[in-house]
């Protein structure tokens, strides 16, 4: 569907684009991630891709890669069409990608890295004479002459890890390079030596795709840039022709399709349940303080991977050496397991983000899986009371109406939402009094999302205290009574009542001010 | 929706092939018995069928141990000289203190070597195959130390004797009733406790459990002490049946026993198994090691056909087991 409203005014055709997608789309099963993207790139120019969590970008760079094959649409490389059979056929085709995560081998050499893939050759053995010029060649032209291409590139600093990732992307000669929040992990100083080798590279002809949630950087690199939202590509403008709140305004405006219950008024603060108070755990957390009062959810929002998940596993006594303080119901408590944290005594529950490998033991029975966390209340003696329990897990079972054809069948064999429905039931059977949620609506039907609004309102209505991070803001704005939002480990913002709205929540997410926008750049130059 | 359907599908079929390793170990010890009797009419006796569960008891009692650490995904390969610190420490005992201290220490020198595994795997994170084999040279030197600096009694006692060898009921061996109670209370823990329950999530996914506020440490503690105990109790009776605790007496029972319990359907991977899958694999095993060893098989060829059925066998799992992943 290319409805004419959605094309974008600013891209005309351009015959000077030497890379093409056209009509891109991409399903996962049911779930749409592109739907009919054009997107086109020049030689000799940054492109700067920006958009939501769940916008597409991934998926975007994923084809344009190679990793995946679009569904349907085109991919034009110099105006032919060309179909890529895996990432090493990209690579030919000279377009390189580095992923958000580093793809180096800590324990081999940084020549040996560089040249991976395709190591010089001397009668049938690597030369590694040979090698390690290329390695110094390819070094240098990134500016790091000061790495010795024999050190091991686990000795080496981060910052320079990331370096030789982009030493050895231009060892393979390419025409695109795609960097996928390739300074996310980086210093101040190191982010600037990077941009100086963007635009070195830029000078030589290469186009550049560069997806960073860092508005400041791609202010500062990008020539162009694209929004998405929603899988769909939203508009392509050149740099400097639309302000901060403009960029906010095009990522989002989506279609609101949830229905969520209603947020209950509360006359006087409630008493808080959980009180955190300078949190911090190595360079992750920095300083969070948070409270969340009995009857009321707490929405943790922001981008992927800010540190809301080790908030919560920190929480939930997961993580050594989390410095700070950390009440509940008044009492100060050192969370040292989970085993402590679910105890009744403290009474947290964890719904665990990825259900398959954190939440869910899917060969065994869903049974089995709703009492795991809390077998020690139904034991007589050594043994387990069989009939208490049964009678338990199905009260259970028909409160959340999880949908199992047999409770003794194997969970795995449920649909996604009522796999997930058995992990929160799992720990409802605990009788938690702080309840946290690790992104519980991913990948499940809507229907099933509605009840785990009513059961969460229904659970703060009894008294229950929840702290609930999710990805979709549309849920902080629905479903939280406040919200904090996380950027690199810290809360930089917290809403209220009606300052929960989209405009607050991306802004913030993206560590803008939008009223104020002076002091947060000078925030964000802040080396972390 | 189709996926799903396609899921369901396959989880069925992997439901219905969860007891298919026992049926055909089962299968086989019939075969196996069959094909015996065609060569000579005993291989039905009442006689040599009891024979074959007084020498199975042993590794039956073995493999009730080492069963438990493979459904955790772990694996526990002191099992050699834990049985040999068993009989040894037992006679040893007896000799020192009386006959009455000789089981009792045994099983205790079990259970500490046990516990020493246990605490390597779970608190010291040592992979159990290199830290369990470790410990296995370690019991070996404490046991050459032992024997090498004086000459303590090696003859068993009377009661471990008579447990051994004895047949008291309905001419039954006294040994199998000791892996009957063994293996029913390995039944009991395994379906009726909460450590039971355990033992299999661990297996299907330690994270998991551990999110679930479950102590995986303890577990696994629990089941590397148990295992060492049930090696050491083989020990006891080894020493019994025959009369004397000796070097290396538990050299034969390291591959056995895991092959039992392999052969019976447990994954070795952990997470999935049953204690009659084990069952019928300790029968299975201690069958073909007596029939190799009555048709006058030399050593090689026995040792030739024995590693080879339990290679084949393990293929016809291994297949189902890719079918449903």
């Amino acid at each position: 569907m290319n409805a004419p409203a959605e094309e974008p005014v600013s891209r005309p055709p351009d015959p000077a684009a030497f890379w093409q997608m056209r009509g891109i789309s991409k399903r996962y099963g049911g779930v749409v991630a592109l739907d009919g993207v054009d997107f086109a790139c020049h030689p000799g120019a940054i492109h700067a891709i920006l958009g939501e969590n769940g916008a597409g970008k991934s998926t975007l760079i994923k084809i344009a890669a190679g990793v995946v094959q679009p569904s349907a649409g085109t991919l034009l490389l110099d105006g032919e069409a060309v179909t890529f059979a895996g990432p090493q056929d990209a690579n030919a085709k000279g377009i390189v990608c580095i992923f958000q995560e580093l793809s180096l081998m800590p324990d081999l050499s940084v020549a040996d890295n560089i040249s991976m893939a395709d190591p010089p050759l001397r009668w049938g053995l690597i030369d590694h004479r040979a090698q390690r010029r290329r390695a110094e060649e390819l070094l240098s032209k990134v500016g790091c002459d000061d790495v010795n291409p024999l050190e091991l590139v686990k000795n080496l600093p981060l910052s320079r890890r990331q370096m030789v990732e982009i030493a050895k992307a231009l060892g393979r000669n390419p025409r695109m390079l795609i960097l996928d929040e390739a300074t996310s992990a980086l210093t101040a100083a190191d982010v600037e030596k990077v941009y100086a080798i963007l635009g070195e590279l830029r000078a030589q002809g290469l186009a550049i795709l560069y997806i960073s949630h860092r508005m400041h950087e791609i202010e500062e690199l990008a020539d162009t840039c694209s929004v998405f939202r929603n899988g769909r590509h939203i508009e392509t403008f050149a740099k400097g022709t639309r302000s901060d709140s403009e960029i906010v305004q095009l990522m989002i405006g989506r279609e609101y399709t949830q229905v969520y219950p209603p947020k209950p008024q509360h006359e006087t603060p409630p008493e808080p349940e959980l009180e955190i108070t300078g949190l911090t755990w190595g360079n992750r957390l920095a300083d969070i303080s948070l409270s969340v009062g009995k009857g009321e959810i707490v929405g943790l929002g922001g981008l992927d991977g800010q540190g809301q998940r080790e908030l919560l596993l920190a929480l939930f006594g997961v993580l050594r050496g989390v410095t700070g303080e950390v009440k509940v119901a008044g009492r100060r408590l050192r969370l040292t397991s989970p085993q402590f944290a679910k105890s009744s005594a403290v009474g947290i529950a964890l719904i665990p983000e990825d259900r398959k490998s954190e939440g869910l033991l899917l060969p065994m029975s869903v049974r089995d899986n709703i009492s795991m966390a809390s077998i020690s209340h139904f034991t007589r003696g050594l043994f387990i009371d069989r009939e208490r329990q049964n009678a338990e897990i199905d009260e259970m079972v028909r409160r959340l109406s999880i949908k199992a054809g047999d409770v003794d069948d194997p969970v795995a064999t449920l649909s996604g939402g009522n796999q997930q429905k058995v992990v929160i039931a799992k720990w409802l059977m605990t009788n938690a009094r702080i309840v946290l949620l690790n992104d519980p609506t991913r990948g499940i039907d809507v229907g099933t999302k509605q009840e785990i609004y009513q059961l969460l309102r229904d659970l703060a209505a009894a008294g229950t205290a929840i702290l609930f991070y999710t990805t979709d803001y549309d849920e902080l704005i629905g479903c939280c009574d406040r919200v904090s939002i996380m950027y690199d480990g810290r809360i930089v913002r917290e809403l209220e009542g009606e300052a929960i709205n989209e405009e607050n929540i991306v802004a913030s997410a993206l560590n803008l001010m939008l009223d104020d926008r002076s002091e947060v750049s000078s925030q964000a130059e802040e080396p972390a | 929706m189709s996926i799903q359907e396609n899921m369901q599908g396959a989880l069925q079929g992997a439901l219905k092939s969860v007891d298919r390793p026992v049926v055909i170990a089962f299968g086989f010890i019939v075969v196996m018995l069959l094909a015996g009797s065609l060569y000579s009419s005993s291989f039905l006796s009442a006689n040599y069928l009891l024979q074959q569960l007084q020498v199975a008891a042993f590794l039956g009692i073995i493999a009730s141990g080492v069963m438990l650490v493979i459904l955790l995904g772990h694996i526990d390969l002191s099992i050699p000289w834990l049985v040999t610190v068993g009989g040894m420490m037992s006679t040893a005992a007896a000799g020192w203190w009386g006959p009455e201290y000789a089981i009792p220490f045994g099983l205790f020198c079990g259970l500490v070597f046990g516990l020493i595994n246990g605490l390597g795997v779970a608190i010291l994170r040592v992979p159990s195959m290199i830290f369990t084999l470790g410990i296995n040279a370690v019991a070996q030197g404490v046991m050459v130390l032992h024997t090498g600096g004086f000459a303590p009694q090696d003859h068993a006692s009377e009661t471990m004797r008579w447990l051994a060898v004895e047949r008291s009921f309905l001419n039954i061996p006294n040994a199998v009733f000791i892996w009957a109670v063994i293996g029913i209370a390995v039944v009991i823990l395994l379906k009726r406790t909460p450590l039971g329950r355990y033992i299999y999530a661990i297996g299907n996914q330690e994270g998991a459990t551990f999110l679930s506020g479950v102590n995986t440490k303890a577990v696994l503690i629990a089941c590397f002490a148990i295992s060492g105990m049930c090696s050491a109790m083989a020990g006891v009776l080894l020493a019994g049946y025959s009369n004397k605790g000796y070097q290396a007496m538990g050299d034969p029972y390291l591959l056995p026993a895991i092959a039992a319990v392999v052969l019976g359907g447990t994954h070795i991977l952990g997470g999935r198994g049953t204690y009659l899958g084990t069952v019928a694999g300790v029968i299975l095993i201690s069958l073909l090691q007596s029939i190799l060893s009555v048709m006058q098989m030399p050593e090689a060829g026995r040792q030739i056909i024995y590693g080879c059925v339990i290679i084949g066998m393990l293929l016809v799992y291994g297949r189902g087991q890719r079918v449903q992943g």
